[in-house]
């Protein structure tokens, strides 16, 4: 198992961050980001959504459930929507979800919203690389269950 | 007969007089909706005993006139006892009348077909806790029990043999006895969101404890009360101002002591909330009782919270009840029907409360206090101007 996550002993612990991406901005922000050739930490698995506006809370809660220490979500900026208002449908559920996620004891830090368009590879790359940091200052997650690095 | 204008009022037939609570005027209006074809059925409390009671749907006026009398039951899910646009009248709490109305709101109840006639409420009892707070509190027989009152803080029941036995709800609520612990922060007490709203807080004077105060909150209120009076089944009385002063007053003492008990329950978690919410959880068997009597959850049987869960999860804590707790923010009325259906005894009201009043609070949205919709469904959306 920590050969397979790249991790040892001595090594750092790398924290599993789960990153949605909407189809139309920011999966091409991470195109961009791998043309670029900008370096950031290898910590995001990505998963593609068609919209932002396709959030659905149970995604995060799974992913942290399943052992995720951190999640990002991200889209297309107010106002570029491919679906024209995709990502303010995003922003309300996104205030709901992040209320209840510190109601219920999760720290701050480990849900973020950001929106990257498509030609923001380095954006993208900053994005990833800061919410790496936040989440390795903050640890494992509570909510990760036993077993899972 | 105009919106905001407030009654005395009783019915005219002896029997339901005698028999009803306030001088009957509920059953009595219920009765004559159904006579005169107003409406096609009527929701009405059956006694199953002296504690406990089960709504019944029924199109039989005698069966609304032999229900009457006090009684408070659980609110129900109304739209999974009716088809859509189905004429009915249902007497409600304010925990009924908010449910229903949030019903109306996701499409499963025709608020337009719907009358409903508010009932002053000051808290509900739970049968089985009653029947031991009997035996071992008051040392009386529950078979035994005539009434059940309350009045000036106090709990009085009265035995067969006419004699009244009273004890201080404060006394019994610090035992753990008492009104059901929804109801003991619940601040809603007069049902303003009613289509009429009933109760016997603020008859004064000779008509004390023989009439009903009503206050007609919307056009189907009028509709009921002057189609009861058309019939010559109830008789009314414009209220006077120092009962409409009473009654405003006998509101705000309750409102104050919901408020004292939602700090006592909702007090802020002490230590990791984490450790609190996984704690209290831990008991969940996935039956999925709360949801199935949740009235503001229009979802049906399978919804995200059923489908992507499961008992053999063997997460930290239970995906359903995470789902359900963003699902009802905007929305729980904190009826406590869920705590009261759990078989494991998790608190799950108070536990959902946690997470919706703040948010509630946040938006200045109060669930079921009328037909706006939930600032979930976009506020921001119409602002920006999509």
């Amino acid at each position: 198992m920590a050969e397979a996550t790249g991790t040892t002993g001595t090594e750092e612990w790398q924290p599993k961050i789960v990153m949605f991406c909407c189809n139309w901005c920011s999966y091409g922000g991470a195109d961009s980001a791998g043309m670029g050739r900008f370096q950031m930490p290898p910590t995001v698995r990505v998963i593609r959504v068609m919209c932002s506006g396709r959030m659905d809370p149970v995604f995060i809660l799974n992913a942290f459930l399943e052992g995720a220490d951190g999640v990002i979500f991200s889209g297309c900026h107010i106002g570029d929507c491919h679906y024209v208002s995709g990502n303010y449908k995003a922003t309300i559920k996104y205030k709901f979800l992040k209320a209840m996620v510190n109601e219920l004891g999760l720290e701050d830090e480990r849900l973020k919203l950001d929106w990257i368009s498509a030609s923001e590879g380095e954006r993208y790359a900053q994005v990833v690389t800061e919410f790496t940091e936040q989440i390795k200052k903050v640890g494992p997650s509570p909510l990760k269950p036993e077993g899972v690095i | 007969m105009e919106i905001g204008d407030c009654y005395v009022g009783w019915a005219t037939d002896e029997d339901i007089r005698t028999r009803g609570a306030s001088g009957g005027l509920v059953t009595a209006m219920l009765a004559a909706a159904l006579e005169k074809g107003l409406v096609e059925a009527v929701v009405v409390l059956k006694k199953l005993g002296e504690f406990e009671a089960v709504p019944v749907v029924t199109s039989d006026p005698e069966e609304v006139k032999a229900a009457a009398g006090s009684m408070h039951s659980v609110p129900i899910v109304l739209s999974r006892y009716l088809e859509y646009g189905t004429k009915v009248a249902l007497p409600a709490k304010p925990c009924d009348a908010r449910s229903t109305i949030e019903q109306a709101k996701r499409g499963q109840v025709d608020i337009d077909t719907t009358y409903i006639v508010g009932l002053n409420c000051g808290g509900t009892m739970h049968p089985a806790m009653t029947r031991k707070m009997l035996e071992t509190v008051y040392k009386l027989d529950p078979e035994e029990i005539a009434g059940e009152e309350i009045d000036k803080g106090k709990l009085i029941f009265e035995t067969k043999d006419g004699k009244e036995h009273a004890i201080k709800i404060d006394e019994l609520e610090e035992e753990g006895y008492g009104r059901r612990e929804s109801c003991q922060y619940c601040a809603v007490n007069i049902p303003t969101m009613a289509d009429i709203a009933c109760g016997n807080w603020g008859v004064i004077g000779d008509l004390a404890g023989k009439g009903t105060f009503v206050e007609i909150n919307t056009e189907k209120g009028i509709a009921i009360l002057e189609n009861a009076i058309d019939a010559g089944a109830v008789e009314i009385t414009p209220a006077d101002d120092k009962g409409k002063v009473i009654r405003a007053k006998v509101d705000g003492a309750m409102m104050k002591v919901a408020a004292a008990a939602n700090e006592k329950y909702l007090a802020p978690i002490e230590g990791s909330h984490l450790d609190y919410y996984m704690n209290a959880l831990k008991d969940c068997i996935h039956c999925g009782a709360c949801k199935t009597v949740c009235p503001v959850c229009a979802c049906g049987e399978t919804a995200k919270c059923t489908e992507f869960s499961s008992a053999a999860d063997t997460y930290k804590m239970s995906l359903f009840h995470l789902v359900r707790f963003v699902h009802l923010m905007d929305s729980c009325i904190g009826c406590g029907q869920c705590t009261d259906v759990c078989p494991a005894d998790i608190p799950l009201t108070h536990i959902y409360q946690r997470f919706a009043v703040p948010m509630q609070e946040e938006f200045e949205y109060k669930p079921g206090m009328d037909m706006t919709t939930p600032p979930f469904f976009g506020v921001d959306l119409i602002e920006e101007g999509h």
